[in-house]
């Protein structure tokens, strides 16, 4: 059984369909990535598997370690080791980094029958994580991403995403408005999770970010639809012909 | 239901009955005498009388509240809440009357004096006696004159020149079950000299059931200098009507600080009239009300920059759950001679409750040409984006919604400077909102 298997998923929103039958398989430890243009898809695709209530699923079935992943709520898909980095992380005033996280973690590990972190613990297990993804630590004290810089806030997701230790990472976008040590610092904390129990879906726009994190397979979106799945080459393919060449083949 | 002609008759009675019964000084009889006649002019308001129009006083006017006559027993959850703010200079009264047994006044240092009126009436410095009376606006608000009509018993709090207090002075205010259907009118002056520091807590709890009519006022006169921080916690039980006034007089430098945290009685209005009358006073108004069920909160501030240099900060906020109702309705008035002043004015509301219902009406009123003011009131629920974030990470929808509420109430909690007060608001928060349990460790 695959980590992930979506299978022939429509989804819409205001009456608009976006994702228009979408077929894809991650296994454990895999890496893909989906490229394409604006308006393709996908953060539609990565947000429906989050379960943002503002989309809403017509058809198909996604499949999460053997749950039927579109009938969990937003927070048991994260209990079950689903998450989202966010392409726009929202910024959070009057909640501290480090209690958003410790709510986040103690409902995981409750959800999961684990025992919950006490303060001294939790305390040693961030430090170590934002240290991992070179997070600085003043930011740990701040109200979440609240007058954080773009980078710090991609940083953010990453270190969250090394906090909670999910079984799949969705990573919307997360290159978008970094500078090259910004994209080069988030992809090495990418990396340094990657692992055979863990799957990455990571959904970028750009060629760049796949010099930094390899995948394991590429995938192009176009139009609500998977036109073409191929190794990493894909990636540099698309990067010198564009994506005009696959609105042809779609048309 | 009678008519307000009887309604009025009726209070008047009931002050000649009482009049006749009490030996009081000739000071007290006149102030006594001018609260009613001021209530007798006026009467009840009516829904046409604008400051007045959104409060439904129905159910009081349909109501005869006799003044109490007695203290009830204080039940022992209500004890716990009478010691509830820690180390403090404390009086305690029970159904408006003093209860020495309950107070704990503590040693006073020099410069403080801090008594019941009944109990100090001979040794009470004249600058008070000037005072009393001399600054709540009996012709126009029917229930400070109500209370200055029939209050029996006063706090009094003189501060002398200079003198900087390290305890809080904590005056707490208990409504017991014998207080259905009675009037209670606890009444309040502070004066803080030139250059006197100290915080003052007003603290309001009552038991669940009694039908009682509560009116506060309270008079706060800081001169020349003075820094003085007055908390009002209002958390009494869900049937009572509390319909207070606060009066402050902010003399040229002053600086006063005004807190209103309300989230008890079933019908609540706190009216905060604040005067800057010298160049350089600063003032701040700043409110949190919770509601719930059917409860109605109301606010109503009057804010006078009557010198130049003056600065008024306002923020009121409301979470308002079920059917619940708030107000806020503020008047920033900029007197001619007062240039220079900066005046903000803010009200934010957020809905949790499909019902609920919040009324935001800040006013300007400028007669000064070279001023800063600016206002800005808001109605809104609670992010999607954001409810949706926590939940990605695992925070169920409840637990969002709590720590989301706390992370937009805590700005009116944040900028208390009594720590037990602080953490005494921050729970009577969290018992008040759905999923919120965890949201306590939370900063």
């Amino acid at each position: 059984m695959a980590l992930l298997e979506i299978r022939n998923l429509h989804a819409q929103i205001q009456g608009v369909e976006i994702l228009k039958g979408i077929d894809l398989a991650i296994e454990r430890g895999e890496t893909h990535a989906i490229m394409g243009p604006n308006g393709s898809g996908k953060s539609t695709l990565a947000k429906v598997l989050a379960g943002d209530p503002s989309y809403e699923v017509t058809g198909g079935e996604v499949y999460f370690q053997d749950r039927n992943l579109l009938e969990l709520a937003p927070e048991d898909r994260a209990r079950e080791g689903v998450f989202l980095g966010f392409q726009y992380p929202v910024e959070i005033p009057g909640v501290s980094n480090t209690y958003f996280l410790k709510a986040a973690l103690n409902a995981i590990r409750k959800y999961r029958g684990e025992q919950e972190l006490d303060a001294m613990e939790f305390l040693q297990l961030i430090k170590e994580r934002a240290k991992s993804v070179k997070l600085d630590e003043a930011l740990l004290r701040r109200p979440v991403n609240d007058g954080f810089s773009g980078g710090e806030k991609k940083r953010n997701e990453i270190f969250q995403l090394a906090v909670l230790e999910p079984y799949l990472a969705i990573l919307d976008e997360t290159d978008s408005g970094l500078d090259i040590d910004a994209l080069r610092t988030v992809a090495d904390g990418v990396n340094s999770l990657r692992s055979e129990e863990r799957g990455f879906l990571v959904i970028t726009h750009y060629q760049r970010l796949l010099n930094y994190i390899i995948p394991d397979k590429v995938h192009v979106l176009l139009h609500g639809r998977i036109v073409k799945s191929g190794g990493k080459e894909l990636a540099e393919e698309l990067e010198e012909s564009g994506y005009a060449l696959f609105e042809e083949a779609a048309a | 239901m009678e008519a307000i002609a009887e309604q009025k008759s009726i209070y008047l009675q009931d002050y000649e009955a009482h009049a006749a019964q009490v030996e009081e000084s000739k000071g007290l009889r006149r102030l006594h005498r001018n609260g009613i006649e001021r209530f007798e002019a006026q009467g009840f308001p009516g829904r046409t009388v604008e400051a007045w129009r959104k409060t439904d006083l129905t159910p009081v006017l349909r109501e005869h509240f006799v003044p109490s006559d007695g203290p009830g027993p204080v039940a022992s959850g209500l004890i716990e809440k009478v010691g509830a703010l820690g180390q403090a200079h404390r009086l305690v009264f029970v159904d408006g009357w003093f209860d020495a047994g309950l107070s704990d006044p503590g040693e006073l240092p020099n410069g403080l004096t801090v008594a019941p009126l009944s109990a100090s009436e001979e040794r009470m410095p004249a600058i008070m006696w000037e005072a009393l009376g001399a600054y709540a606006d009996t012709a126009t608000h029917p229930f400070a004159a109500l209370n200055t009509a029939f209050f029996r018993d006063a706090v009094m709090v003189h501060v002398a020149r200079g003198t900087t207090l390290v305890q809080p002075i904590v005056v707490v205010h208990v409504l017991t079950s014998e207080a259905d259907r009675r009037a209670v009118y606890p009444r309040t002056l502070i004066v803080a000299e030139e250059a006197s520091q100290f915080s003052l807590v007003e603290h309001f709890v009552g038991a669940d059931e009694p039908f009682a009519l509560n009116c506060p006022v309270a008079e706060i006169v800081a001169q020349q200098g003075a820094n003085v921080d007055y908390y009002k916690v209002q958390e009494e039980g869900g049937g009572s009507a509390h319909l207070g006034a606060v009066h402050v007089e902010a003399a040229r430098d002053a600086t006063v600080h005004v807190h209103s945290f309300a989230c008890g009685a079933k019908l609540a209005r706190t009216d905060i009239y604040a005067n800057l009358t010298g160049p350089g006073a600063d003032v701040t108004l700043n409110g949190l009300y919770l509601t719930n069920g059917r409860q109605y909160c109301d606010h109503h501030t009057w804010v006078n920059h009557k010198a130049e240099h003056g600065t008024t900060r306002q923020l009121f906020k409301g979470v308002l759950q079920g059917r619940s109702e708030a107000v806020f309705d503020g008047l920033v008035k900029v007197f001619e001679q007062a240039q220079k002043i900066d005046a903000q004015q803010q009200n934010r509301n957020l809905l949790l409750g499909k019902l609920a219902l919040a009324h935001s009406n800040p006013r300007l009123e400028i007669h000064a040409d070279d001023v800063k003011c600016s206002h800005g009131s808001t109605v809104g629920q609670l992010d999607d984006e954001a409810l949706f974030y926590l939940n990605t990470r695992g925070i169920s929808f409840d637990e969002a919604q709590g720590m989301l509420t706390v992370a937009f109430a805590n700005e009116l909690l944040t900028p208390i400077r009594l720590d037990a007060l602080y953490q005494y608001e921050r729970r009577l928060l969290l018992q008040q909102l759905p999923g919120a349990e965890m949201a306590g460790e939370m900063s």
